[in-house]
Formats: C-alpha cells, sequence, structure tokens
C-alpha cells in the first residue's frame, strides 16, 4: 500500500512536471508581454522594445526561458503582473476566496447527491425517484450562468423581500473593504452571507450528475448477494441499507469526487463572473487574460494542474484503500 | 440422414446471417424471428421512453429552427427603430424584441441553427481524432499507448474550459459558430481517445480479433472492421453527450467573452449570454432563449441515455 502510493506521488511530480512543460508552451505561444506597447501613438522606437526584451529574457532560448520560470515558481516566486508587483502574493489571496467556493459547494453537492442517489435507488420507479431524476436532468442541461442569473433573480430578490432586510447577497465575495476594519464575526458572517448563492449555483450542477452516479452505484450494491445474505441473518431493511449498502455504493462517488473538483475549478470561473467573486477565476479573465499577462496566467494554470493532480492521485489512493480488492500491481 | 444431405455433416458451421434463416425449421415450429444485432438494438431503442422523448424533443427543435423560418419570414438581421424592446405579443413581435428591434423568434430560429452548425464543425474535427488517437493507442499498445495517453492526460490536468479560453483568447477572429466549432473540436476529443483505448484494450484480446490475425487481415482492417464497430455503443454515446457538452461550453465561452462574439455572429448562446444582463427588465430576453437551449440540451441527454440503454440493457433488468 505504502509502495503504491509512494508510486504514485513520484507518478504525479513527473506529470505536474510535464504539465508545467505544457502550460509554458501553451502560454509563450499565446502572450507577447510587449503587445500592449505596439499600439501605443506614436510607436516607441525599436531600441526600447530590444531592452524590453532584454530585460525580460525574451531573447533566451524557450527552454532557458521555461527553466528560469520553473525555478522561479520552485522557490516560491510566480514572477511579477504587468504593474510590478508579485504575482504570487495576489494569486494565493485569489485562490483563498475560491477555495471557500469549491469547499462549500463540494460539501453540499456530496452530502446532496448520497441523500438524493440513496433515495432514488431505494425508491426506485417511484415518484420521488422520477421527481430526483427528472430534476436531475434538468440542472445536467442547464448553463451555469443562466441557472445563477435565476438564483439572483428570484431567490436572492425573494428572501431578502421575506426577511425585509439583505440577506443574501449576489454581488462580491465580501462587503467592500469590510475586510480592512471588521474581524470576527461580523466578517465571517458577512463572508457567509456573500458565500451562500454562488455555492448553491456551484454545487447543484456538480450534485445533479452526482446523485445520478450515487443511484447507479446504490442500484448496483442493492442487488448484490451479501444484501440479500444480511437480509437472510434477520438484520433490519434500514440497517442492511445504511451498514452493507451505502458503506459500499459511496466508494465509486469517492473517486468521481476527487475527479470533479477539478472540474468545478474550471466551472467555478463562469460563477465568480456571474456574482462578480474576486477569486481565481476573475483573476485570470481580469488581470490574466483582459492584461495580456503571461505571469499571472502561467501562475494560474499551474495552480490548477496542481489541484487537478493532487486530486487525481488522492482518487487513486483513495480507491485502494477504500476497495481491498482492487490489485495494486 | 447423413447419406441424404452430406453437404450439412461436411460444411461448417451455418453462417450467422441476420434475418430468418430460409426454412429453418426450429423457427417455423416456435415461430421466432430471428433478429440481428443492430435490428434488436433499434427496437430497444424505439421502445425506450426516455430515449424517444428525447428524439421527439430535439426533432420538434430541429424542426423549429430549419423549418420555422419559411415559415416565418422575418429577418433576423432586420433591425427596427421603432420597435425597440417590445414586450412578447406586440404586433409582428410574437416573442418581443431585443435592444436594437431584431425580432427574438426569428433569433431563436437562427440561433439553433447556428448552434448546430458549432456541434456539426465539433464532430467533423473531434470525432475523426478522438477515434484515431484511442484506436492507435489501444490497439498497439505499448509505447504509442503510454505515450499518447500520458499527452491526454497532460492536457486534461488544465480544466478544458481555462484551455479554451486562454486558446479562444488569442484568436479574436474565431469569434464566429464555425470559429468556436473548430476550437471546441480541437480539445474536445481528449476524452473520446480515452474511452476508445479502453475499449479497445479489451476487445483486442477477444478471440474475434485473433482469428482476423491468423486470416491474415491488416492491422488497418482489423481496427475499422473489428474493433470500432464492436465499440460503437460507447462511441454513439460519446457522440450524443459530447454535443450537449459543446453546446453549453459554446454558451460559456461566450458569456464570458470568448464564443461566438463578433457583431453579426448568432447562436443560441449569445442570445442566452445577452440575455442574462436584461433578466429582471426585459425577461423575454433571459427565458426564451434559455429555455431553448435547455430544450437543446435536455433532448440530446436524453437521446443519449437512450442509446445507452439499448446498446447495454443489462442495468436495467428488463427484458427488451
Amino acid at each position: 500500500m505504502l509502495f503504491f502510493a509512494i508510486r504514485r506521488l513520484v507518478g504525479a511530480v513527473f506529470v505536474l512536471l510535464g504539465s508545467s512543460f505544457l502550460v509554458f508552451a501553451l502560454c509563450a505561444a499565446s502572450f507577447d508581454p510587449l503587445s500592449r506597447y505596439y499600439t501605443l501613438q506614436p510607436r516607441p522606437p525599436e531600441a526600447f522594445f530590444d531592452n524590453l526584451r532584454a530585460e525580460l529574457g525574451l531573447n533566451d532560448h524557450f527552454l532557458i526561458r521555461y527553466w528560469n520560470w520553473l525555478t522561479g515558481v520552485l522557490t516560491g516566486d510566480f514572477g511579477e503582473t504587468v504593474n510590478g508587483t508579485p504575482v504570487a502574493d495576489q494569486l494565493f489571496q485569489r485562490l483563498g476566496v475560491t477555495a471557500r467556493l469549491i469547499t462549500a459547494a463540494v460539501i453540499i453537492a456530496v452530502i446532496l447527491a448520497v441523500v438524493v442517489g440513496v433515495i432514488g435507488a431505494v425508491r426506485q420507479y417511484k415518484p420521488s425517484d422520477y421527481a430526483f431524476t427528472f430534476l436531475a436532468y434538468l440542472l445536467i442541461a442547464l448553463p451555469t450562468f443562466w441557472f445563477a442569473a435565476l438564483l439572483k433573480e428570484f431567490v436572492a430578490v425573494g428572501v431578502n423581500d421575506a426577511f425585509d432586510r439583505q440577506v443574501l447577497y449576489t454581488l462580491g465575495e465580501e462587503t467592500a473593504a469590510l475586510g480592512l476594519y471588521a474581524d470576527g464575526w461580523e466578517l465571517w458572517s458577512d463572508r457567509l452571507a456573500h458565500l451562500i448563492l454562488p455555492t448553491i449555483s456551484l454545487a447543484l450542477l456538480s450534485f445533479a450528475a452526482w446523485s445520478r452516479f450515487q443511484r447507479a452505484a446504490m442500484l448496483d450494491v442493492l442487488g448484490s448477494d451479501y444484501m440479500r445474505l444480511a437480509r437472510a441473518k434477520g438484520l433490519t431493511y434500514r440497517r442492511t441499507v445504511i451498514k452493507h449498502g451505502l458503506r459500499n455504493a459511496l466508494i465509486p462517488l469517492t473517486t468521481v469526487v476527487a475527479l470533479g473538483i477539478g472540474t468545478l475549478f474550471g466551472g467555478a470561473i463562469i460563477t465568480e463572473q456571474v456574482f462578480v467573486w474576486n477569486g481565481m477565476g476573475r483573476y485570470l479573465l481580469e488581470s490574466g487574460i483582459g492584461n495580456n499577462d503571461i505571469n499571472v496566467v502561467l501562475g494560474w494554470l499551474l495552480v490548477s494542474a496542481v489541484f487537478v493532480v493532487v486530486f487525481n492521485l488522492v482518487a487513486d489512493v483513495l480507491y485502494a484503500v477504500l476497495d481491498p480488492r482492487i490489485r495494486l500491481s | 440422414m447423413a447419406s441424404t444431405k452430406p453437404q450439412d455433416t461436411t460444411g461448417s458451421a451455418v453462417p450467422a446471417e441476420p434475418g430468418a434463416p430460409a426454412g429453418g425449421g426450429v423457427d417455423r415450429e416456435f415461430g421466432i424471428r430471428a433478429r440481428s444485432q443492430r435490428q434488436q438494438i433499434v427496437r430497444r431503442f424505439l421502445h425506450n421512453k426516455v430515449g424517444m422523448t428525447g428524439l421527439v424533443l430535439l426533432a420538434a427543435m430541429l424542426l423549429f429552427g430549419f423549418v420555422g423560418p419559411l415559415l416565418y419570414s422575418t429577418e433576423y438581421a432586420s433591425q427596427n427603430r421603432n420597435a425597440q424592446s417590445v414586450s412578447p405579443g406586440t404586433a409582428g413581435y410574437p416573442l418581443g424584441s431585443d435592444a436594437i428591434g431584431r425580432d427574438l423568434l426569428a433569433g431563436l430560429m437562427q440561433g439553433v441553427q447556428r448552434t448546430l452548425l458549432i456541434v456539426a464543425v465539433f464532430m467533423v474535427i473531434a470525432l475523426p481524432l478522438g477515434l484515431l488517437v484511442g484506436a492507435v493507442a489501444g490497439y498497439f499498445g505499448r509505447w504509442v499507448d503510454s505515450s499518447l495517453m500520458r499527452l491526454v492526460d497532460l492536457i486534461l490536468t488544465v480544466p478544458l474550459l481555462v484551455v479554451l479560453i486562454v486558446v479562444a483568447s488569442n484568436f479574436p477572429e474565431l469569434r464566429t459558430p464555425q470559429g468556436v466549432g473548430l476550437i471546441l473540436g480541437l480539445f474536445g476529443w481528449l476524452d473520446l481517445a480515452r474511452i476508445v483505448r479502453g475499449q479497445f484494450l479489451t476487445l483486442r484480446e477477444k478471440e474475434y480479433v485473433e482469428a482476423a490475425h491468423a486470416l491474415g487481415a491488416s492491422d488497418k482492417r482489423i481496427i475499422f472492421k473489428h474493433l470500432i464497430p464492436n465499440a460503437l455503443g460507447s462511441i454513439i454515446v460519446w457522440v450524443t453527450l459530447a454535443a450537449a457538452t459543446a453546446i453549453i461550453l459554446e454558451a460559456s465561452l461566450t458569456y464570458l467573452g470568448f464564443g461566438v462574439n463578433q457583431a453579426n455572429a448568432t447562436s443560441l448562446g449569445r442570445l442566452v449570454s445577452d440575455g442574462v444582463q436584461a433578466a429582471s427588465t426585459r425577461p423575454w430576453l433571459f427565458y426564451f432563449p434559455g429555455i431553448a437551449l435547455l430544450l437543446i440540451v435536455l433532448a440530446i441527454n436524453l437521446i443519449g441515455d437512450g442509446i445507452r440503454d439499448a446498446f447495454d440493457p443489462s442495468n436495467r433488468r428488463v427484458r427488451a
């Protein structure tokens, strides 16, 4: 088991290295740090461009630039933005904001998916099963931003009217500049109120697919021999379903969830854009691509690659731990 | 017996032809008609309520998009300064109009057409690419497999949406339906390659592949005549699900400003993302495109599930 985990870990490091190379190649081909000077009127002299190229190291060979960037990243230096501020500080501050969103969304989505999936399987072909199935189909077919706008339009306005004060917020990750003077309960309750709607919109979309998956896994388990044996031994139905059924049916879901977190990272971009959250997503769109800033995009892509690779690793190891039948060869 | 019909005993087994064998005594006695595998699959699909609902829904949307413009002659491109943002039901504007006086109903029809165009371009690029890479990796195995699949793994370490954003941001001239289809296609084959490879890894160990090898069939023939037809179920299911994903991705890209965003370009995603800004002030611009998109994606997903059940009825525990 330990060897398996270590081998996977080493493999993951190599995948990350390859991924960082690919990411660097993609960005080096896509972004020209000098492009914002090309359109200046009057156009700066060629000597200016030559100086800048030499200063930014653009004249070096591609592999040398990659090496310089990589060694920088490994020591925590993600380079500077076009405005001359270090990328690393901003990136990790933004990552914290997005991590709040993704963590909350994953927790809600998993709990809902398990509950709904199990209900759907236990009451297969009953009205509740059909209702949840229909709901899942609808949610899977919805574009994130349309659903989020729907939430803003109905849920936010409705709840706020019902309480007669602003309970749910539709813009931003916290009240502007509140972090400067408030802390403790005031700050976190404000953040929580800002968190609810984006979390729901992000969670419900993954929940739909996961609940279908959980339902299928549960149906598989319910039809197995050991469930019949458990019943034959005289256990109550409830106990067989929860102790023997659910625990086995959760194994496939862990993998799917671990792999899905990487996708959520991409999905969060849209959610953040709709709710004007200043997290990773908007950092990529506004500061990165909007400003044509190669270091920001590079840092972003690397962080997301780390996320995906780490959770792939977690999925592999979790699967082997949870299901001893998996051969570790 | 043997003396009267010597050819039966000396010849090989009766070839398994689809359809009713001529004069099969057993068949006549029990009144069973043999069905080929394809006939069975089509039959199962036609009896599948979910799949048929999807098919009918999709057919209705296609009729709306392609036959609708023949019956409803208003041009989407024509702007009317006197009918800006009129609500549904206004004379001449059954579903209302947008801020520059374009008719929403005509826009929806055109949007459905363009969205289908995007899916078509996407498929034309992604399907052969994914099939080829997956087939080569799965069939030849060894270093071909490991290098191709590592490459796929590496690309998949970055969320697909982000790759699309970064690539699309460099090509403003691709902000048209065809262009978005192209970009989607260039990066949308990765999961198909994984699926096909997985199928091929198991299929190539089967006896009929060995038999084809022994008979001297070329690799090309085995891949195209034996393996791909047997992996067809998963491939078709991928086609439906990927089509649905492509439509959603196009809408998301357009919403973020990297999709169908050129001045005169239309798609359902464009209409939906333009409508989001008008959700509270001009709700018809928000709801109608959103619902149209929802119906198409829903229909395609339902068809996909129907096809999956038709190819693999085992998980239904229902006799087909």
